[in-house]
């Protein structure tokens, strides 16, 4: 059955909590686990609130070829206003707000529902999904959407801390957002360990479903573009393509990028360069992204006179990187937290060897034959980037099998199917038992509290359990929102309210979608 | 009040509609009330101008100017009530209520917004004015260039409204017609149809 879904996203992603951020280092490996839940997810319709674009542009496409109807609910920013269609009939409602200073918003609680229930009203919506965790824009919409008897989802993209204050802060928003929501969804194992606690969650309640990447972009530059996709999918029974042999003195080029940031573990990277360049003649580096610590890495380069081993490149645009990645044999991440790391698929989509820090959930990301680990300290990853090197000089490791391997593991399609599957779960298509999971005898029932009412009484039992202070504001704000609501009915009636056209489209491919 | 749409088609190549939002007087009771509200609006303007002229009696309506024997209307009995009344006003305060009265009776009340196509020659955009005295703002576009004309969505104070929109060849924005009314999308579908098959379609 198809959705219609309306995705809430912030366009800024904001960095300067990220600076903040305590290390997170988790040692556990579930990448095969993740790989197992790959094809027991379904999908069904949401609404998207937040800030990933390019994940929610993907997921979004692959949503709607599976019949779901997908609107983008967005702030408003330079040049952006107003309603857009992407291609493939993706709508994106560039929200104008009241912008005090720059790009940043004022602090909306209320003045959004408005406009938010028009959209939703015209749209026909019945699932709103947010995205990102930092932006009050995506609560508001989940407390908005719970308020008119909404499902609703909530993708969270980060890791956080949990000692100081703006954790502590951004931890009981979350807790806010999160008390009345219908599922979670978390980019890695990592990430969802840490939102569960955060948040107090039940954990059933959180669905680990990873990012993606369209492996085709990502293409090493020996891959031959000519090969039809079918025989690319079975290329691990093909005779092997004759791999690339490094001799003992071939140059390597190691390439980073990455903003440069201090919770990008670009503070690493700069003692670590002028041991892993003495240590390992004939070794290049590339470095590309900008940021404050730029200067910093500047003046590494000169005061060890090392200009002509490290290509610094500024920031790329993303439709670049794979220019540049393709120019290097092994990938540095030497990054201090990370919930997935799109970035290190998409170096081993393009045949590149990777070597990076063991903290958050990059360990879940990659299978261990195409990855080195370091503990994020500058002596490991010194030995690790060594251990890479020898390994790449001794032509051990396949690198021509990475993207053919990559795409295998990571595709929206893939992405798209599970989300729709917790749709489908929330919505109630599947029921409880199938979807939390059925363990009779156990003493407690999955399917028990799950389910989320939305009778108000209800609501606000759970918003009072946030907090000795945190909970009787909640409760307030949430029925404020409730009065708005019925105040909002009576003054602009639904009945008033055009409903808008879908896009016209193909009639879904589901089927075979799902026969792959 | 939403807005109902009027379509006339005075010759197969012309076509005219007409969005309004005033209140549709079916029922005898209904064109009782209208009619009383116009001999109501005549009945104030006349009061308007006679405390108007009472007001002015110094200044103007003084001597006998052949016409009017304006000492005599002042002395009779009606006249030098009216006087009393008048006077024991601020003068001020008499002329802007007057003017109030004045805008009150000249209001409009509704908005007729109109959309006008003649193949071959154009189309073009009315707007009535808010009172009885100012005529409608109008735009002609020649359809040499008019580019299209489109149906979007856009965002107006808390809601998201379409608009029927004519894009005009050399200028940075979009001529949205029924700027005031913003019709529902059932009416402004309607209406694109028939303007693009009045100005493009040659079977019709």
């Amino acid at each position: 059955m198809p959705y219609n879904i309306a995705s809430v996203l912030p366009l800024h992603k904001s960095r300067s909590l990220a600076n903040k951020l305590l290390v997170w280092s988790v040692t556990s490996s579930f990448l095969n686990q993740v790989r197992c839940l790959v094809f027991e997810f379904h999908l069904t319709k949401l609404t998207l609130l937040g800030g990933i674009e390019s994940h929610i542009y993907q997921l979004s496409s692959k949503l709607i070829d599976r019949g779901h109807k997908v609107i983008v609910i967005t702030h408003a920013y330079k040049g952006r206003t107003g309603v857009r269609y992407l291609t493939n009939g993706l709508k994106i409602y560039h929200v104008p707000f009241f912008v005090i200073y720059r790009e940043t918003t004022f602090p909306t609680v209320f003045s959004f529902f408005p406009i938010f229930r028009n959209i939703v009203i015209r749209e026909n919506i019945d699932i709103v999904h947010g995205h990102a965790s930092l932006s009050s824009f995506c609560g508001e919409a989940i407390l908005h959407a719970r308020t008119m008897g909404l499902r609703t989802v909530f993708t969270d993209h980060s890791l956080f801390g949990f000692a100081d204050a703006a954790s502590i802060l951004t931890n009981k928003l979350l807790k806010f957002t999160l008390s009345d929501v219908d599922h979670a969804i978390c980019v890695s194992h990592t990430c969802k360990e840490n939102t569960v606690l955060r948040a107090s969650l039940d954990p059933l309640m959180v669905s680990v479903i990873p990012n993606a990447v369209v492996a085709e972009n990502f293409c090493p530059l020996s891959h031959t573009t000519t090969r039809a996709p079918d025989q690319a999918l079975s290329s691990p029974t093909d005779p092997p393509m004759s791999p690339r042999i490094i001799g003992p003195d071939d140059p390597i080029t190691i390439v980073v990028i990455s903003r440069l940031f201090y919770n990008k573990g670009t503070d690493l990277l700069i003692a670590s360069i002028p041991r892993i360049l003495a240590s390992n003649p004939n070794t290049r580096f590339i470095i590309a992204g900008s940021g404050p610590k730029a200067i910093d890495l500047e003046q590494m380069l000169e005061r060890n006179v090392l200009q002509d081993k490290v290509e610094l490149l500024g920031s790329v645009r993303h439709e670049e990187v794979r220019d540049v990645m393709v120019r290097g044999d092994i990938y540095l991440h030497p990054s201090l937290t990370e919930a997935f790391g799109t970035v290190i698929v998409e170096a081993a989509s393009c045949g590149l060897y990777v070597v990076c820090t063991r903290v958050g959930g990059i360990p879940e990301v990659l299978p261990q034959h195409m990855t080195t680990f370091a503990k994020p300290e500058e002596d490991d990853i010194v030995l690790a980037t060594s251990k890479a090197i020898a390994a790449l000089r001794s032509n051990k490791v396949r690198t021509d099998r990475f993207h053919d391997q990559v795409k295998m593991m990571y595709s929206w399609r893939d992405v798209a199917a599970r989300t729709e599957r917790v749709y489908e779960g929330i919505i109630g298509d599947i029921s409880p038992e199938e979807f939390y999971g059925y363990y009779p005898g156990q003493g407690w029932d999955a399917s028990g509290d799950r389910v989320r009412s939305f009778a108000l009484v209800d609501r606000l039992k759970r918003y009072y359990g946030c907090g000795v202070w945190a909970g009787k504001l909640f409760c307030l704000c949430v029925v404020i929102d409730f009065l708005i609501y019925v105040f909002l009915e009576m003054w602009f009636p639904r009945a008033n309210i055009d409903i808008a056209r879908s896009w016209p489209r193909k009639p879904p491919a589901r089927k075979s979608l799902d026969n792959q | 009040m939403p807005g109902r749409l009027k379509i006339q088609r005075p010759s197969p190549t012309t076509v005219s509609f007409t969005v309004s939002n005033a209140p549709q007087r079916s029922s005898s009771l209904a064109k009782i009330l209208f009619a009383l509200q116009i001999l109501l609006r005549a009945f104030l303007f006349l009061c308007v101008v006679v405390v108007g002229i009472t007001l002015l009696r110094h200044l103007v309506f003084e001597g006998d100017d052949g016409f009017i024997s304006w000492p005599l209307v002042w002395s009779s009995t009606l006249g030098s009530k009216l006087c009393c009344l008048v006077d024991s006003y601020n003068p001020l305060a008499v002329a802007m209520v007057s003017a109030l009265v004045i805008y009150c009776v000249f209001r409009r009340g509704y908005t007729e917004e109109s959309l006008l196509v003649i193949r071959g020659f154009g189309i073009q955009t009315s707007t009535s004015s808010a009172t009885y005295l100012s005529t409608a703002a109008t735009r002609f576009i020649p359809t040499t260039q008019i580019q299209d004309i489109v149906i979007h969505e856009a965002f107006k104070g808390f809601e998201v409204r379409f608009y029927l929109a004519v894009i005009v060849e050399g200028e940075p924005n979009a001529v949205v017609v029924f700027p005031h009314t913003l019709p529902k999308r059932e009416i402004l579908e309607q209406v694109w149809r028939g303007s693009r098959r009045c100005l493009y379609d040659a079977k019709s």
